[in-house]
């Protein structure tokens, strides 16, 4: 048993090391406070203020899309990603701003998305929509 | 008595050479084999964790995010076992592929999962539709019902690999 526990001491232990090193790496990297910045945060009413010049993306899956969406909103998700990129970069333009949203607050994949469009495709003024569908449904349209 | 026991010795050694030769020779291969068989189920299941920790290694971010999705920790923490869980997964992998620390990391990676198959089946019920991550973007397209019967699978594999050892 004492051999057992020295054993799994010794392994974190060495896990703990690289892993320290790696969040030193990231440190200025990613914010420690919230998964999304609030800098990188819309709320439904400033979008809606931004009109025509946002773009509104459904990060949700098809099927939830196809039910209802925002309107004018464009389907780009994980699912089928290299297939709807293009179709959504054509639609882009560098002053416009980008406004992702998924089911609800819970979800990841608006995060994820919006995380993918800065690195992948390094767009700028990016966006995740507070509360998302759910939180647009709730007011009503 | 004595020569009554010495024949008894005498009749037992008789029987064991009336043993065919082959037969030990057949169980040490039995055993041979069976050996390997587990070394094997050692490798494959250390090397699975390896991989799972690297595909979660290259993108932390992504797997804190991942961690987020059950909605059990306060971000910082996620971010902080998001940095730390898959440099345990590569490290106990490794540790059953070149059988050091094999016992603590039989124990380590049975107490991980545990965890997760405990996390995966209360966000479910909870209504929250999760992507495990468990194996990066490889693992995405997996129903829930799969990512349980994969860990259960793996589960029941270290525990096995655990009770060899014990007999051993």
């Amino acid at each position: 048993m004492r051999s057992l526990l020295r054993q799994s001491a010794l392994l974190l232990g060495l896990a703990l090391l690289p892993a320290a090193g790696q969040a030193l790496y990231f440190r200025d990297k990613v914010s420690w406070h919230s998964p999304v910045p609030a800098s990188e945060m819309v709320t439904i009413a400033d979008a809606r203020g931004w009109g025509d010049s946002a773009i509104w993306i459904d990060a949700r899956p098809e099927a939830e899309f196809t039910k209802e969406h925002v309107p004018g909103a464009i389907l780009l998700n994980e699912d089928r990603w290299n297939e709807l990129l293009p179709q959504m970069l054509a639609t882009w333009s560098s002053e416009k701003r980008v406004v992702i949203y998924c089911s609800s607050e819970s979800c990841g994949s608006s995060r994820e998305v919006a995380r993918r469009l800065r690195k992948e495709a390094q767009l700028k003024n990016v966006f995740v929509l507070e509360g998302g569908w759910e939180a647009w449904r709730g007011t009503g349209k | 008595m004595g020569s009554v026991a010495g024949d008894g010795e005498m009749m037992t050694t008789a029987t064991s050479n009336a043993q065919p030769p082959t037969s030990n020779v057949q169980r040490g291969e039995e055993t041979t084999s069976s050996s390997i068989a587990w070394r094997v189920l050692a490798i494959i299941i250390g090397a699975l964790f390896v991989y799972a920790g690297v595909l979660k290694a290259w993108d932390p971010i992504r797997f804190a995010g991942d961690i987020e999705n059950y909605h059990i920790l306060p971000w910082a923490l996620n971010l902080g076992l998001a940095f730390f869980l898959p440099w345990l997964e590569m490290i106990c992998g490794l540790a059953l592929i070149v059988r050091r620390g094999y016992s603590g990391a039989l124990a380590l990676l049975f107490a991980l999962l545990l965890v997760f198959i405990g996390a995966s089946i209360a966000a479910k019920a909870r209504g929250i539709d999760i992507s495990c991550g468990c194996f990066g973007h490889v693992s995405d397209q997996l129903s829930f019902a799969w990512h349980l019967v994969l860990d259960f699978a793996i589960l029941a594999a270290v525990v096995a690999l655990w009770l060899k050892q014990r007999n051993d």
